[in-house]
């Protein structure tokens, strides 16, 4: 009873200091939804190619900067390929002309990476992209500030995998500090070689795939539970930095000899985490519906079982990794890392059911997979609530293996 | 001395092969300042985070009012408040929702966690910026807010460790009489200082510690008179006398 209320006191003090955290906001609230909004604004151009939505980009570095690489992979080359609803994406060459041509109203705005952009990626400190508009068309403007978010947070997590590529560069003597042209090369082909597929991947685009007999699909039928899952996820995990930062903080201490036990204070963790979680599915489901008029299928109560199943199950593992992490740095990179790598193993971004037989079977050791293949079933093939409980067991018992191996971990820690 | 209070009976605690408190033994009487005095890492926090029931000592039992630390810890935790010698604060929440989180843990209600809150604050003067965030405080001010959280509950027994340490003149002394106030209203305080001065000042007891054993334990008048006059010799000559020159850690 005592230790209900502890956990009930720790979760609202972790939710006071989430709203506090400008950043974490932005990062588990805002960001999706700005995510989802652009993917709208995309898709709204649908059927009709005259509004099709044209994006531009302009960068300020020399043409050796990784902006360059990046705009290039983004550039639409071949305007008749594109499909409908699709962005154009345009190159601007000169930076100070588009700028003029903003200020004269011929260009709605653009965003352009700066001088800096590539030195600090490779270094790994931030910098900012810049958002250059007219705010006479406020539609426009929330797509290019989604886009430079998008490209900003795919970066963030580049140089969590960067920062990791040239430590085994280093390790395998296959590089040399001090060199930072090759460097770039050799960070650049490591990247290309492990991802397998060209940076052309990477571009922010949503087509429908006709598989089999299955009709043509509202896209938004796979996307939102893929990325829903995904944010999710991540924003569990970074529950990993919440007790490291009770250690280091000093307060976990204060909170033993006051009168919360070691299971409270997990408890605690994991209630905040979870919060979190029902705020997103909240968001993401209110949009999917409302926004895109998504339908929930025949089994619409196990579509919101399975996403809170998902987000018990996330939970677990932020507080779970917790357990294991000793730094705060460690703690949030090895969140987003598994998250990363989980996400499109697990079906986040495109669905399973395209890929080969193998990926599929291998996707089945990620908790993503479960509930992405779950929302697959009720959402695109109309599946009923008896064919996804396979789905929702595998997701309790990965909630259930999780929790247990923090429980065991945190008892039995020392200190 | 009167009736005791805390009673710690042979602690030991190793970290991996280092014997960080080996073989302590003490008392300390209802409404005492007891000093813990020792050099750098003689074994003065590991001991206090043994009695507050933060770590399980290897050997040994500590009762305090009569309850074991192993055996009812929940007891012993609602009648002790700790001010560890590190900040312990949520820089990212204001001083009153560090108060108020803290004392709601300990247990109180809503309505006394606020007038604690706001007393508490009062005390240590930091009424004014009661809504402001920790983390803008100077470390005068923190100090005296993670202070104030270890009074919330209106402890019986007060463990400081070291809560004067890298602050001002005038914060060391509201500091000194808030303690002096508290023992007057009857609470009981173990006290843990690197300034000699302080602790002759305030304790009426002291222990000094030194590798982890207790080498000497009297009134501070008592100790420096086993040195020569004890209005002339400073608690300073005991220390060094009993604890030698050599440099720790
Ligand atoms: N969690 C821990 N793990 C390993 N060793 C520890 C731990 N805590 C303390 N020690 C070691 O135990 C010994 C006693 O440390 P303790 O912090 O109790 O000393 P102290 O008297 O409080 O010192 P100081 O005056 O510097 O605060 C030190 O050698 C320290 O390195
Ligand atoms: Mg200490």
């Amino acid at each position: 009873m005592k230790q209900l209320r502890n956990i009930w006191l720790l979760m609202g003090k972790d939710l006071k200091i989430f709203t506090a955290d400008r950043a974490a906001l932005f990062f588990s609230i805002l960001f999706p939804f700005l995510f989802v909004t652009l993917f709208n604004f995309v898709m709204t151009g649908v059927g009709s190619e005259d509004s099709r939505l044209q994006l531009n980009l302009a960068t300020r570095e020399p043409p050796t900067g990784i902006s360059y690489q990046i705009i290039a992979a983004l550039e639409t080359v071949d305007e008749s390929a594109l499909k409908p609803g699709e962005p154009q994406i345009v190159w601007l060459k000169d930076y100070e002309q588009a700028k003029k041509d903003v200020e004269d109203r011929k260009l709605t705005g653009f965003i352009a990476f700066p001088e800096n952009f590539s030195e600090a990626v490779l270094m790994g400190y931030g910098t900012e992209l810049e958002v250059i508009y007219n705010p006479s068309n406020p539609q426009a403007t929330a797509a290019l500030e989604g886009m430079a978010q998008g490209i900003a947070s795919g970066v963030g997590t580049q140089q969590v995998v960067n920062n990791t590529v040239i430590g085994l560069l280093v390790e395998k003597e296959l590089y040399q500090p001090g060199t930072a042209g090759d460097l770039a090369q050799s960070i650049r082909a490591m990247l290309t070689g492990q991802a397998g597929n060209a940076p052309e991947s990477s571009r922010i685009s949503f087509t429908t795939e006709k598989v089999g007999e299955v009709e043509a699909i509202n896209p938004a039928n796979f996307v939102i539970p893929g990325y829903l899952v995904m944010f999710v996820f991540m924003t569990a995990s970074f529950a990993a930095q919440q007790i490291t930062k009770e250690r280091l903080n000093h307060t976990l201490e204060r909170l033993l000899s006051g009168s919360a036990s070691r299971s409270a204070i997990l408890g605690g963790v994991y209630a905040s985490t979870a919060v979190k979680g029902v705020i997103q599915i909240a968001i993401f489901w209110g949009i999917g519906i409302l926004v895109f008029k998504m339908d929930l299928g025949i089994a619409p109560a196990a579509v919101f079982i399975i996403s809170l199943l998902m987000m018990l199950m996330a939970s677990a593992f932020g507080v779970m990794l917790s357990t294991f992490v000793k730094t705060e740095r460690s703690a949030s990179s090895i969140g987003v890392l598994a998250s990363l790598i989980m996400a499109p193993l697990g079906g986040c971004w495109w669905p399973l059911f395209i890929t080969p037989k193998w990926m599929q079977s291998i996707a089945k050791i990620t908790p993503h997979a479960w509930a992405n293949t779950g929302f697959n079933k009720l959402l695109i093939f109309g599946a009923d609530f008896n064919a996804v409980i396979p789905e929702m067991l595998a997701l309790i018992a990965f909630a259930v293996v999780f929790g247990a191996i923090a429980i065991l971990k945190f008892r039995t820690d020392a200190d | 001395m009167a009736e005791a209070f805390l009673v710690a009976k042979d602690l030991h605690k190793s970290f991996n092969d280092h014997k960080a408190v080996n073989g302590v033994s003490f008392t300390i009487g209802k409404n005492e300042i007891f000093g813990l005095l020792g050099p750098n890492g003689a074994g003065k926090t590991t001991t206090i985070r043994m009695l507050s029931t933060v770590l399980e000592p290897d050997v040994g039992e500590v009762t305090i009012s009569g309850f074991s630390t192993r055996q009812q810890p929940d007891k012993v935790r609602s009648i002790i408040g700790v001010c560890p010698q590190e900040l312990a604060l949520y820089e990212e929440l204001t001083a009153l929702d560090n108060l108020t989180f803290f004392g709601r843990l300990v247990g109180l209600n809503s309505r006394e966690t606020r007038a604690q809150s706001m007393a508490n604050l009062a005390l240590m003067e930091l009424e004014q910026r009661a809504k402001g965030k920790v983390s803008k405080f100077s470390g005068g001010m923190k100090r005296r807010v993670n202070l104030a959280i270890a009074l919330m509950g209106h402890p019986k027994l007060l463990f400081l460790d070291e809560p004067t340490v890298g602050i001002d003149p005038q914060s060391r002394n509201k500091i000194f009489e808030t303690i002096q106030g508290l023992r007057t209203n009857g609470m009981t305080v173990l006290y843990t200082t690197h300034y000699m001065e302080e602790a002759d000042r305030l304790c009426d007891r002291v222990a000094i510690m030194d590798g982890g054993k207790i080498v000497a334990i009297d009134t501070p008048r008592a100790l420096k008179a086993k040195l020569g006059d004890p209005d002339k010799t400073t608690l300073e000559d005991v220390f060094l006398k009993l604890t030698g020159r050599s440099l720790r850690d």
